[in-house]
């Protein structure tokens, strides 16, 4: 119907301009999604569903090409860092928004600078913070130059080797400063890009409606002409729909049950890609049970990765032996290295030579509703795991993500089940969050040699010293043990048959990347 | 209120002055219920993902870290002042929400109350006229399943049974629909017909068959018992017995004497059902990604977002609020026998 249809398509772009001029001729395509939407507008948002619509809308100085895991030009033809605080970009020549204005180097400095004045609470300005003054919360003085229309010059607060990484995140999309405020958000179905595709009508919460932008001039070349996306709330409707052919590719997020249940069925197929998902448990060190080494060391020595991928997640997940997942530059398994298989002797040994009491009483906790059905057999799992080696004696408790988060804060748990998703593809984003000073989820951790470390690895320039560093840093976790690393997950898609393209934009980055993607008859 | 002790014209000016204290004292609990609530906008959004200060800064930018009196009193003022505001978590003006989702509701409600209607009656009636006999019994038992099975389990069991045959088992209309309809009245349905697309509304149709025979079904337990019931005091009346003693025939006594004035009490029924009705279609919405405002309202809820749902069920209090008030006076109109 889509087909036949499309072709008598209206709708009023949101740049004025009424359907046609795309160059692609492909034909249109539905993604059915739960990842919901906060705001088109790239400083309002700070979730998947936003960032996705946003890199296929809007074009940054730098992208992630499919499978890759550093960054090339996007809207910059290059960005080169001059010394660790300093980095020019060169824009392409000829950019044009979809509504025709030219891009330049002005609407880099001001896509930046609106996206830190405004602050919006659902926002990602924090990302920005090495442009920030952290007085004002203002743009800092100097920050970015524009001596000419191309060239766009960063002068950043500290040395930090990711924020070239930064530029390639939909934090950083380029807005058209002829239409977007200074000062606030713009509303959704207003939005005007650059990047392969234009918004051409926006109903919240209901779907989005994307068509060939044909003032794009780069790489991403668009191969269908028109994109439907849907947005689910639950689901149970949308593995109906792919089930049915009601949508042609179902991403983000079903079930592991579904998954499975979907495997083999005629007409579709679920597409495995490279994942950066990471789920772990961290250890409340405010806590008396968990505040004595031995105790988390033993838990690391305990912990059965296999079985917890297999029994609780179906296989769809991979063990995970490092705080920095496969992948990622200076990444090594320092919890394999340090503990190696799962040995109730090896960690009775651990808790004897320190002196521990045992059997050592320990509260799990996790939540139902925020990691999907399978957390609660996660849980389990690992209980039970750490009760038959009689060195444990666990109790698991459960609580609403709202209420989880307070109580893990509070203590209310000794080990507790978090996930992750990187802001950037970049190992300090595994690791900053997580061990500087208790990290993000408070958990009373701090080493200041793990800190100073920190601050020598951001500012590192050479790649292999880099890495080293990395790679010392896993290996004070292993041995500090402020968490466990439990499993990492994979971009999984489930596409009908027809579906050209899904499998390769299934990367670490999670960009679904809809120019890549065509649909056959 | 004594019957017979007042006019009909003061009964409306005191219901409807009524609706005020009902409002605010609804208003009020649903902000103090909200706060009491664990959790916030911002942790709800980003609370896996920065720290305690960041969150903190956030709260601050949206003022939740204000005295409760003081967000209480602010918020009662822009509810005086019909201004709503606008959402937390999307940033869309809740007017706006209730504009654009609450066509959605408004025909799947609707289309419910018809499937309830057109069920439950005749079922009812079939009962009552057979008492206990083998239908009596049937009909009963599946009023009582029907009343008792929850909208997303029975929905469920309809998309499993239809979605093999290709019938739409979510959204109110294919993309396509949605995209090429201009929104004119934001009812969809009535858009279709504006927009002279048949093929749209044909679409459009479709996609509530489901939803609607879903929620039906649950209001039509109620139709049922109530119907019946009604019928059999009604074959007890004296009318009915006279009637029968002046020789009329059996089915023209029931059909014309019982049955009419056994629906009766249906009205007054379909008033109190608004509620219920409501309550089923957040379910029903979000069983078939229904883009009603039930789905917007468990999606708000989740998100924390207090000026959404404070917004959203100040609408839903006032529709309930008057559908009751306007099913008492066409009760009031229709049988002579009620009065104030």
């Amino acid at each position: 119907m889509i087909a036949s249809l499309a072709a008598c398509g209206g709708g009023e772009s949101s740049d004025g301009n009424t359907g046609g001029g795309s160059k692609a001729s492909g034909e249109p395509w539905i993604l059915g999604t739960t990842d919901p939407v906060t705001a088109v507008d790239p400083a309002g948002s700070y979730d998947f569903g936003s960032w996705n619509l946003q890199y296929n809308i809007f074009e940054q100085l730098m992208t992630i090409p499919a499978g890759k895991s550093d960054p090339v030009g996007d809207a910059a033809e290059s960005c080169d860092y001059n010394d660790p605080k300093t980095i020019t970009c060169k824009l392409r020549s000829g950019l044009k928004f979809s509504n025709g204005d030219e891009l330049t180097s002005s609407d880099v400095k001001f896509s930046l600078e609106r996206n830190i004045a405004i602050a919006d609470p659902n926002g990602s300005s924090v990302l920005l913070g090495q442009i920030t003054d952290p007085k004002t919360k203002k743009l800092a003085e100097g920050a970015i130059e524009t001596p000419d229309d191309t060239t766009v010059v960063f002068h950043l607060n500290a040395a930090d080797t990711t924020f070239l990484k930064l530029l390639s995140t939909a934090t950083t999309s380029i807005v058209d400063e002829d239409v977007f405020p200074a000062d606030k958000l713009l509303d959704d179905s207003k939005v005007i890009g650059s990047g392969p595709f234009k918004l051409s009508q926006y109903k919240p919460g209901e779907q989005a409606v994307l068509e060939a932008n044909s003032n794009y001039s780069g790489d991403r070349k668009a191969q269908a002409s028109q994109i439907f996306v849907t947005y689910f709330k639950d689901p149970a409707p949308l593995k109906q729909a792919i089930q049915s052919g009601q949508v042609d590719i179902a991403w983000r997020t079903l079930s592991p049950t579904d998954l499975n249940d979907l495997e083999g069925k005629s007409g579709v197929k679920v597409i495995k890609g490279e994942g950066s998902e990471f789920r772990y448990w961290v250890f409340q060190l405010q806590n008396k049970a968990v505040k004595e080494k031995a105790v988390r060391q033993a838990v690391a020595q305990l912990i059965d990765r296999d079985a917890i991928a297999k029994d609780a997640y179906d296989g769809t997940v991979t063990p995970a032996y490092s705080i920095v997942p496969p992948g990622f530059g200076g990444q090594k398994d320092s919890f394999k290295e340090k503990y190696g298989s799962p040995n109730v002797d090896a960690a009775k040994k651990i808790l004897q030579d320190a002196g521990v009491k045992t059997p050592v009483d320990l509260t799990l906790g996790y939540t139902p509703s925020h990691y999907g059905p399978n957390a609660v057999d996660e849980a389990t799992e690992l209980g039970n795991q750490l009760n038959e080696s009689g060195l444990f004696k666990t109790k698991t408790e459960d609580a609403e993500w709202e209420e989880y988060q307070t109580l893990y804060k509070q203590g209310a748990y000794d080990l507790f089940i978090l996930g992750w998703y990187p802001d950037i593809l970049d190992a300090d984003n595994y690791l900053t969050p997580f061990i500087r000073d208790g990290g993000f989820y408070a958990n009373h951790y701090s080493n200041p040699q793990v800190n100073s470390m920190l601050d020598k690895e951001l500012a590192e320039t050479d790649t292999n010293a880099r890495n080293d560093m990395i790679g010392q840093l896993q290996d004070t976790v292993a041995e500090d043990v402020p968490l466990v690393p439990s499993w990492n997950g994979k971009n999984v898609a489930v596409a009908s048959d027809k579906m050209k393209g899904v499998e390769e934009t299934l990367d670490p980055t999670y960009i679904f990347r809809f120019w890549m993607i065509s649909k056959n008859g | 209120m004594s019957a017979g002790s007042g006019s009909l014209p003061r009964y409306i000016g005191q219901r409807v002055l009524l609706v005020i204290p009902m409002i605010w004292v609804l208003l009020t609990l649903t902000f103090i219920l909200l706060r009491v609530a664990p959790g916030d906008p911002v942790s709800a959004a980003v609370g896996g993902k920065l720290n305690e200060a960041a969150l903190d800064e956030r709260r601050a930018a949206l003022g939740l870290d204000r005295p409760l009196i003081v967000q209480y009193l602010d918020y009662l003022g822009q509810v005086a002042t019909l201004n709503f505001g606008k959402t937390i978590s999307d940033n869309r003006p809740i007017v706006d929400v209730i504009r654009d989702n609450g066509g959605a509701t408004l025909t799947l409600t609707l289309g419910a109350f018809m499937i309830a209607l057109i069920i439950g009656i005749p079922l009812g009636l079939l009962a009552g006229r057979h008492r206990d006999s083998a239908r009596d019994v049937v009909t009963r038992i599946f009023g009582v399943v029907t009343y008792a099975a929850p909208p997303f389990f029975t929905g469920l069991m309809f998309v499993i049974l239809v979605a093999p045959l290709g019938w739409p088992t979510y959204d109110i209309a294919s993309p396509m629909t949605k995209f090429t309809v201009e929104p004119v009245t934001h009812i969809l349905l009535i858009d279709t017909l504006i927009a002279g697309n048949f093929v749209a509304f044909i679409d459009v149709l479709k996609h509530h068959v489901l939803p609607c025979f879903t929620l039906g079904l649950l209001l039509s337990g109620v139709f049922i018992r109530l119907v019946r019931v009604n019928l059999l005091m009604t074959l007890k009346g004296d009318y009915v017995e006279a009637a029968r003693a002046r020789g009329i025939p059996e089915r023209y006594v029931i059909r014309r004497h019982a049955f009419r004035n056994a629906l009766v009490p249906v009205v007054t029924v379909i008033g109190l059902q608004v509620a219920l009705t409501l309550s089923g279609a957040v379910l029903t919405e979000n069983t078939f990604n229904w883009p009603g405002l039930g789905t917007q309202l468990f999606k708000y809820l989740t998100a924390r977002d207090y000026a959404a749902v404070q917004g959203i069920v100040t609408f839903f209090a006032i529709v309930v609020v008057v559908v009751s008030l306007l099913v008492d006076i066409v009760t009031a109109i229709i049988d002579p026998r009620v009065r104030y």
